[in-house]
């Protein structure tokens, strides 16, 4: 006798453990001492980095506006001879992760804030600023007459500058407060960290997301708060979207042949954001992540390195093994993302919403099935 | 002085013989280090006191022994064995070094290491044909011990065949031996007494295929050579350095030293079948390397070929090729070595040598990254890249050999590409791409950990890359010992040499004429007066 599921269980999403963890309130990453710990530490350093990140994302973004070689970006507006030689001995924040952050953000696109960027609107405020901006400049007037379309550009990477360093603002104040919290022992389980994190995002979500440049004494607005976009919405999304799922190819370590469809033509099909990112090729000088890992090791809590140094190679490897932390913490960000963005409460009774609710996280859930959820269940 | 490079390792072994109680690893290494270190330093003071002008043996030690048979104890030391000499002892301390500290049976382990060393320099130091055959022999039962009992699954099976293989090679030597100094009507089987035979052409040509035999097996060149991969398969790392390092360089030594050395006529008459055979043997070598999927077979295989060289250099006897068959018995000792190290540091890491199943060891936070660098460096080595000892001896080979062997220096040449066909596979397999021990397709390790690399196999690979740097940087400072030896062994040949010259005979490069040669070297007058003649041509009867 042939024996087949019923129909009620074939049903079943394959990830349907996950999508009920995630209604319950638990996260996509099992609860553990040792997870707590790496989340929470790596959590830790990350915010200290953030907040550098975040401060120069808007330093440039407000003070680099269309400087088309901006030597001192890295600098704060702070350039002393010291500062120059901790910088070229690489004794140094490594700003280029943001910006590769923000590149891929605005590659990718998504939410209002790039419909907004798209729009006649945003074109008539960005064109006040660039004519304020280069009216004693003739070499870029000319620039701009030749190419009319290369100034918008620049302006719209500006914005992304701008939005992705207050939503990191946001998200490095987040991240201190969490560790504050664990260190306070009122955050002792992976459940706890989504929650507070989940909060954190849920408070967050209506701040409105804005962009002036003031030039010549002059403020020019470039994402006017009219326009409406806020923090969780229209860049928090948008930005777990682009570097949580999508990502660029990784350049490096890992070469991707992309005449040998290694690399899909389709931006939607593009799986090497963080949740998908394989650890191990860290390392390779000036590879994206690597250089994140390198910026979060000189932060890491005293238990978290006391944590890595008992666990196999010591720190020798130690960057693999934030990358696999940070992994960690990253799939509860999305937990907490995901609890937030649900269309109904997760504890609803209605069958209807219940029912939405479902299908919203097995949408999810289907994206994330070729990721590494199944790596940090081990 | 000279029987102190005997006696120092062999009172070393003695000493830990004679250990009181039982003798921990650490404290083994270390007195079989000391050993061999002042090997090293005695070497070093020699090297200092060595006439770079003389060409015979110098030091020269003789003890009356058995002289009714003709076996004296007879030891000198000239420009080929002082090199080789060296290789023999930094390459002992290296495999004492690397030796693993939770060794079962310690003493006999380190005593048998000492007694190999031992035996390798009688056997480079001996000036008595039946001296040099003991010191052969001697080799045999300690390494066949040290393949039987730290070996690998298939231990038992890959000692017997290597002594049996080898046992039969001193056989032929032995026989060989014999056969010259009986049919030259000789007493004695000094090295001097045997270079003034004047035997007919047949009882040489028949003494040399002996020699080459029971030499050729342990070179080995093919077909003979089957014993070789089996061997190194099974050895452990630092018996493989040794074997491939130093062992099989007695066979190299050999050759040259006593066929090229004592039987001229015969040389010349099978010397372009012998350069025929060398090629068979770097093409076999390298195209069967490209067929392994071991790592440590590989190498194996590439030391096939690479051996060959050194028979085709011999065979052209020009003075660029003599000196290339020191180049390329050295530069093969280091290169070899270093190569078989690290194969042996993935197989400790990894558990595995199979091609088909390492990727990405490259990697420089997980994997082996100083491993990989390392490999990659020994391995452009081994394919001749320039400014590496392989490049310095392989080109003198090519050099030196081309215009007396045209057709069967350019397939050399085409091993030696095979070469970097086999080797790229290595590297690009082995250390590129993802990390991982299993095709990505069969069994992705999700958390590949691989333990660190320890100073202790850092160490000896850093040191032996150096060498290989510096050798390949500045050649002279390994060429100019054997400047003078080479020429004498040379002497014998000219007369051939001009008459075997392809296209432009006035073209024969001189020793002095390329980079080593210090120009007041006097040379002595031919042995034989058959070469004064330039024209003579050497035929078979």
């Amino acid at each position: 006798m042939t024996k087949t599921l019923s129909l009620a269980k074939s049903n079943l999403h394959p990830l349907e453990p996950f999508i009920q963890k995630l209604l319950g309130a638990e996260a996509l990453l099992p609860d553990s001492e040792s997870n707590v710990i790496e989340v929470v530490g790596i959590l830790k350093s990350y915010g200290v980095v953030l907040d550098a990140y975040s401060k120069n994302l808007i330093y440039i973004a407000d003070h680099q506006f269309l400087v088309l070689f901006p030597f001192f970006k890295y600098f704060n507006g702070k350039v002393t001879l010291p500062q120059l030689l901790r910088h070229w001995w690489h004794d140094r924040i490594n700003f280029e992760y943001a910006e590769y952050c923000m590149k891929t953000m605005l590659w990718h696109g998504g939410g209002k804030m790039d419909e907004y960027l798209d729009s006649d609107d945003f074109l008539q405020h960005c064109q006040a600023a660039v004519a304020a901006k280069i009216k004693t400049n003739l070499p870029i007037r000319a620039l701009n007459g030749l190419f009319p379309d290369f100034l918008p550009e620049q302006v719209r990477q500006l914005a992304y500058y701008s939005a992705l360093g207050q939503f990191w603002r946001v998200m490095s104040d987040l991240f201190i407060d969490l560790s504050d919290a664990y260190d306070a022992g009122k955050v002792q389980t992976i459940p706890q960290v989504v929650a507070f994190i989940k909060a954190g995002l849920v408070a967050a979500a209506a701040i409105p997301i804005s962009y002036a440049v003031g030039i010549n004494g002059t403020s020019y607005e470039l994402l006017p708060k009219s326009a409406g976009l806020t923090f969780l919405m229209d860049v928090a999304v948008p930005y777990v979207e682009a570097v949580f799922f999508r990502g660029t190819p990784f350049l490096g370590t890992v070469s991707y042949n992309a005449q040998a469809d290694q690399i899909s033509a389709d931006q939607g099909r593009f799986e090497y954001g963080a949740l998908y990112a394989d650890p191990l090729p860290i390392g390779g000088a000036g590879i994206p992540p690597t250089l994140l890992m390198q910026d979060m090791r000189h932060y890491l809590p005293d238990y978290l390195t006391a944590f890595y140094q008992s666990n196999g190679r010591g720190l020798d490897d130690v960057r693999v093994k934030i990358c696999q932390s940070f992994q960690k913490s990253m799939f509860c960000v999305t937990s907490a993302s995901l609890q937030g963005l649900l269309p109904h409460p997760a504890d609803t009774q209605d069958p209807r919403e219940q029912a939405t609710n479902h299908a919203f996280l097995a949408g999810w859930m289907d994206r994330l099935a070729t990721s590494r959820l199944d790596v940090v269940q081990l | 002085m000279l029987s102190a490079l005997i006696l120092i390792p062999l009172v070393a072994a003695l000493v830990l013989i004679l250990w009181p109680g039982k003798l921990e690893a650490q404290t083994a290494k270390v007195v079989s280090g000391i050993g061999l270190a002042l090997t090293l330093v005695l070497l070093g003071f020699l090297a200092t006191q060595f006439e770079l002008t003389t060409p015979g043996f110098q030091f020269e030690e003789l003890l009356p022994w058995v002289e009714p048979l003709g076996l004296s104890y007879r030891l000198g030391l000239d420009g080929l064995s002082l090199p080789l000499l060296v290789v023999n002892s930094l390459l002992g301390l290296v495999a004492i070094y690397i030796s693993e500290p939770t060794l079962h049976r310690t003493r006999l382990y380190y005593v048998l290491l000492l007694v190999i060393n031992s035996a390798v320099a009688g056997a480079f130091l001996a000036a008595n044909l039946l001296l040099f055959f003991i010191f052969y022999e001697l080799e045999l039962i300690p390494l066949y011990l040290l393949i039987a009992i730290w070996g690998g699954s298939r231990r038992g099976y890959a000692a017997t065949k290597f002594l049996i293989y080898t046992a039969l090679s001193g056989v032929l030597i032995l026989g060989a031996f014999l056969g010259l100094v009986w049919l030259s009507g000789n007493t004695s089987f000094d090295y001097d007494s045997g270079l003034a035979a004047a035997l007919p052409l047949a009882q040489q040509v028949s003494l040399l295929v002996a020699l080459l035999i029971g030499f050729g097996i342990k070179v080995p060149l093919f077909p003979f050579h089957t014993w070789l991969p089996d061997a190194h398969v099974e050895a452990s790392t630092p018996v493989s350095v040794l074997l491939a390092g130093v062992l099989l360089k007695l066979g190299t030594y050999g050759v040259v030293r006593f066929g090229l050395g004592l039987l001229p006529d015969a040389w010349m008459a099978l010397a372009p079948w012998m350069a025929t055979w060398a090629v068979i043997s770097v093409l076999y070598g390298s195209l069967a390397a490209i067929a392994q999927t071991d790592m440590k077979k590989m190498v194996a295989y590439s030391s096939i070929g690479h051996m060959g060289y050194v028979l085709l250099a011999a065979a052209a006897s020009t003075p660029v090729s003599i000196v290339a068959t020191v180049f390329q018995m050295i530069s093969h000792g280091l290169i070899s070595a270093l190569l078989f190290l690290l194969v042996g540091v993935v197989y400790k890491a990894t558990g595995t040598r199979d091609m088909t199943v390492l990727r990405g060891l490259l990697n420089p936070e997980r994997g082996l990254p100083f491993v990989g660098s390392m490999m990659i460096l020994g391995v452009m080595a081994s394919a001749g890249i320039p400014g590496m000892v392989g490049f310095i001896s392989e080109f003198l080979v090519f050099r030196g050999s081309f215009l007396i062997f045209p057709v069967q220096t350019l397939l050399c040449m085409v091993g030696s590409g095979l070469t970097a066909v086999y080797f790229l596979l290595l590297v690009n397999r082995v250390f590129f791409g993802r990390l991982a021990i299993a095709p990505p397709t069969v069994a992705p390790q999700l958390d590949i950990d691989l333990p660190p690399v320890t100073w202790r196999d850092r160490v000896p690979a850093f040191g032996l890359a150096m060498l290989i740097i510096a050798f390949g940087l500045q050649p002279n400072w390994l060429a100019r010992w054997s400047e003078n030896i080479t020429l004498a062994l040379h002497q014998p040949y000219q007369g051939f040499v001009q008459a075997r010259t392809q296209f432009a005979p006035t073209a024969v490069p001189a020793v002095a004429d390329t980079l080593f040669v210090d120009p007041a070297l006097t040379l002595p007058t031919p042995v034989s007066p058959v070469f004064a003649d330039p024209s003579a041509e050497i035929s078979l009867p």
